[in-house]
Parts: structure tokens; sequence; C-alpha cells
């Protein structure tokens, strides 16, 4: 079997619009923060930060420091909006064209469902990375022109590691999608899911008698802006990457097994649900 | 012979509780056009989609062109042209756009020319924004793009639905020129007259069971003929006491009578006498299919 790409150059197409706001939304915030720093230095270190926003921030980071401060201002919220980007294409990939209808005549054409589902995955990691990069040139663009303790590099590596963190989430979405009955209810688990992955993240880490409650949480293992003191963690980096990996297979596998619902299923039975998580 | 375009074996399917399909047994044979008419919900549209490995069958197998349904799907669709009951294409491309995405399926067999005389002859135009087509033209998309890449099968489910009687026309030559060309026609409907006009045969499907199986060319002729002859004067009463014709009403010099195995005998008959008018009537398949329809356990064989 040839290579075949078009379903990936569709899809990327398809969300053309989606990466460039999100990809201006990142780039504008990166600009603007690294552009109020020098301004805003001298009177952080006298602001008494919220103790949730310490949390996240961890012991390493410290708010009257630049890392500290972008950490907090971009790289603590930011997977956030690319998580609702994630949770877009992740349920629109199977249950999205299920809903729609199109699914039909796509699965029609010859191509195995297996490799609709990855020549979309494909699609969203080049989506992911193309608006996480938009948000990189912000930095690149600024950091140069200001005087601010953090390298382009540093930046660089921030940015890469909410690549991670955006595909956990797009593959639990896909995954999601490709089992539940229709789209609605993948983007409600889904963002269910994610909320509470980012408060556990943040609550175990206030309240210290529930600390390891922390290791459930997905954004731990983002770390947030960690990797400008301390460089990329490759252990959180395979903690993420190791489950979005098996999503992606189970939700190939899952989609692979069961019938088309055109429009999508209204009331699918417990088991037949179950037979659809189970392959 | 060659190996059949369609064989389903013993292919049944259960949605929850509903059984829709009961055990389907059914060989289309290459290089006809074949109707499957059936009254809406008979599992017209649920034997299409497993053939094209779109849904599962419970059990039973199913073959297109010798290959499995489920096990070489990727063969099955590559030789099969499609058009979905319920069509639903991406919206917001243009026609042409959306073209362009089904050619990128089937690189090797891309035809511009093919296409814009399609594009012609069902008189649509391709620049147009898919979701700002109406309802007939989106149709006509959707027959195009089954016939673009000149599949070895057209599995069309309700082809016609939504066509004025003149693209249906040019649909029905498309589809008699695919046929010519090597191509066999599947479709779907559950229009009796539609099924006349254009298939060569039948398979009448009823609540999951195939019911009959017919050459629709056997049966107009074995089909029910009625004539109105006015003769110069009246003929003798025992003119048509042929076999197989009834004489049904007589009034004067006319008389109205009715032939089930052909028109032959009846017609040299009437020529035996003077005769001012002749008037006929074919009463179609209708009759024939409505007995399906209305009685189908009595007909299972």
């Amino acid at each position: 079997m040839g290579v075949q790409l078009n379903v990936l150059r569709k899809s990327l197409r398809d969300q053309r619009w989606q990466i460039v706001g999100f990809g201006l939304a990142l780039f504008l915030m990166a600009a603007l923060i690294v552009a109020i720093w020098p301004s805003y230095r001298n009177t952080v270190a006298s602001i008494q930060l919220p103790e949730a926003v310490q949390a996240f921030l961890g012991s390493d980071l410290n708010y009257s420091m630049a890392s500290g401060f972008i950490s907090a201002e971009y790289f603590s919220w930011i997977p956030v909006l690319l998580i609702i980007y994630a949770v877009i294409q992740g349920t629109g990939a199977v249950a999205g064209e299920e809903s729609s209808g199109t699914i039909d005549l796509l699965m029609a054409q010859p191509i195995t469902r297996a490799n609709m589902v990855l020549q979309k995955s494909i699609a969203a990691t080049v989506g992911s990375a193309l608006i996480i990069g938009f948000g990189f040139l912000g930095f690149a663009a600024t950091i140069p022109l200001v005087d601010i303790e953090i390298s382009v590099g540093d930046a660089a590596l921030a940015s890469a590691n909410m690549l991670p963190i955006t595909l956990f989430h797009f593959a639990l979405a896909l995954w999601l999608g490709s089992v539940a009955p229709n789209r609605a209810t993948a983007v409600a688990i889904a963002v269910a899911v994610a909320t509470a992955g980012y408060f556990l993240n943040t609550v175990a880490a206030i309240v210290g008698s529930v600390s390891w409650l922390q290791y459930a949480s997905p954004f731990y293992y983002y770390g947030a802006g960690l990797p400008l003191v301390k460089g990329l963690d490759w252990a959180r980096v395979a903690a993420l990457l190791g489950p979005t990996l098996l999503l992606v297979a189970w939700a190939m596998h899952s989609f692979d097994r069961r019938d088309i619902i055109v429009g999508g299923a209204s009331n699918v039975r417990l088991r037949d649900l179950l037979r659809r998580v189970t392959g | 012979m060659d190996r059949p375009a369609i064989e389903l074996n013993g292919v049944t399917k259960n949605y929850g509780s509903v059984r829709a399909l009961r055990g389907i047994d059914l060989v289309v044979q290459p290089r006809q056009i074949f109707g499957f008419l059936g009254p809406n919900g008979a599992g017209k549209t649920t034997s299409i989609r497993i053939l094209l490995d779109l849904i599962r069958p419970a059990s039973g197998t199913a073959r297109v062109l010798g290959f499995d349904c489920q096990r070489q799907s990727v063969e099955v669709r590559r030789r099969a042209g499609y058009l979905p009951g319920d069509l639903r294409t991406y919206d917001g491309l243009r026609g042409s756009a959306f073209l362009d995405l089904i050619d990128s399926f089937r690189p090797d067999k891309r035809d511009p020319q093919f296409r814009r005389e399609l594009l012609e002859r069902l008189e649509l135009d391709p620049t147009v924004t898919i979701r700002s087509l109406s309802k007939g033209n989106k149709q006509k998309l959707g027959l195009l793009q089954a016939l673009l890449h000149r599949p070895d099968l057209l599995i069309l489910d309700e082809p016609t639905s939504g066509l004025d009687p003149l693209v249906q026309q040019e649909v029905a030559k498309l589809l008699e020129e695919a046929v010519g060309q090597g191509a066999t026609v599947f479709f779907s409907s559950h229009v009796l007259p539609e099924v006349e006009r254009l298939a060569h045969a039948v398979a009448i499907i009823r609540e999951g069971l195939i019911v009959a199986v017919e050459d629709i060319a056997r049966l107009k002729g074995r089909s029910v003929h009625v004539l109105e002859v006015t003769f110069a004067e009246p003929p003798p009463s025992d003119l048509f006491a042929l076999p197989g014709v009834t004489e049904l009403r007589r009034d004067g010099n006319t008389v109205q009578v009715q032939s089930r195995d052909g028109i032959d005998a009846l017609v040299k008959a009437i020529a035996r006498y003077p005769v001012l008018d002749l008037r006929t009537q074919q009463p179609g398949l209708e009759e024939f299919f409505l007995t399906y329809y209305e009685a189908p356990e009595e007909q299972e064989t």
C-alpha cells in the first residue's frame, strides 16, 4: 500500500483557520508577557501570589524571576487553549465525521479505518506544533529586544514541552470519539477529564495530605514552565506520550471493530458501549 | 462465466433486538443493472453498507467482485463507486474540491476529461460551494463522484431521488454506458417504475429477506396486457375463447380483453376482423410487485 497523505492534507486544510486563530493568540500572549516583564520586574517581588498559582509553579519557580513570571502568565494556562483545540480535533476525527454523516462517503474510499485515524492524528500533531510554534515566534521576536533573564532557547524548550500534554488530550478525545455514541458525549467527557486533571494538580499541590494525587494528573507531568529552568524532563514527556500512543492505538482498534453510524448513535446500550471499549 | 459482482450468503444483521437482515442470499451477475427493490426499512441500505464494510454482518459472508467485503474491504472499495442513500458531503467545499478529494483516493484512475463530460451531461457547476447546491444538484454531485473513477461496480442507494425526469434519463444513459463498458450497477429503490425502467434484473427485499429475484424482460413478457378493440361490426362472441385471455367488457363493437401470456395469439385473432381502433395498456410490474409487498410469506420459496 502506497503512502496516502490525502486525508492528512484535507484535515490540515480544514483546520487552517483554527491553527491561525489559536496561533495568533499564543503569539500575542507570548510577545505581550515578554514585553511587560521589564516594567513588572521591580513590582512583582512584592506581590504575594495566590496559593493556587504558586502551587502550580512548584518550588522551582519564583514569580519574582522572569522564568516564574512567564510560567505563571503563559505556560501555566496556555495548555488550556491547546486542549480546546485538541478536543475539537480529537472528537472531530471520528465522532465528528460520524455525527455530520460525512464518514459514510469517506470510509467508502479505498483506505483502512486505521489509516484514516493515523492521518488525522498526524494532522493534529502538525497543527498543535504549528500553534505552539506561533507562540514561540512571539518569544523569539521579543526576547532579544528586552532585558530578560531567559533565552530564546529556554522559550523553545518550554514551548515544545506543551506538545505532549496537547497530544495526550487529543488522543483522549480521539479515543472517546471512537467509543462514545456521539460527538457531544465525547466532548463532554473530554472536557470533564481535562478540567479535573487541571484542578487535581493544583489542589493536590496545596493540600499536602493528598499530594500523591498529583501523579494522576496529566498536568503534573507537563510541569508548566519548569523546562525554563531545568530543561526537558524526558521521564515526564514519556509519561504523557506513552498513554498518548496507547490511546491512539486503542482508538484505531475500537473504531476498526465497530459499525459506522451515520448521524451518531442516540442511545447505545451499555453492552454495546463495553464492546466498543474492549474492541 | 465471470465471478459474480455481488455474492451474499446467509447475511444477517441485528440492530439491538431488531433483526434488520434475516439471512440474505443474493448473486448479482456482472455487466447488468440490478435493481434492489423494497419498501422503506426492508434492509436495502443495511445490505449495501455491509458490501462497503461500513457495518459488519452478524453472520454470513459478503463478496464483491470476488473479494471478501470484510477481510479485503479496501480492494472492494477501490473497485466500487458508492452513492449513499443519505448523502452528506463536506458542505464547505466547492464541488471541484470535493471531486479532487475523491480523485485523490485513486490517483491512477484520475480522468479530467471524463469528469468534464460528466459535469456537462449532468449540468453541474463545480465552482459552487456544496452548501449552496439544491438537493437535486447535490444528488447529481453524489452520482458524479460515484461514476468518476469508472468503477467495476456501482453501488447506488436510491440514485434518482430528488432528480427531475430529464436528469433521470441522463443518469439512466450513464448507467447503461457504464454497463456497456463492463461495469455492474447495483441500485436500491422503493420506486417501482424506476426499477422497471432502469434495471435488467431485480431482487425484492422485504423485512430482511429476499422474497424474489426476477429478470425484468421476462417479467414484462409474462405480465398482464389489456387491449381495448373497436371493431367495424360486432365480433363473434367466442372470438376471445383463447388460453390465458379473458374478456373483461363488451359494449357494442368495443371489447376490452386481458391476456396473461403475451399478446401474440390475441392480436392474430383480432386481425381476422376489420378493426377501427386499438388501444393497449401495459399495467407494468406494479401489480406483480405489489403481490410480494402484500403477501410476502406466501411467496417465499
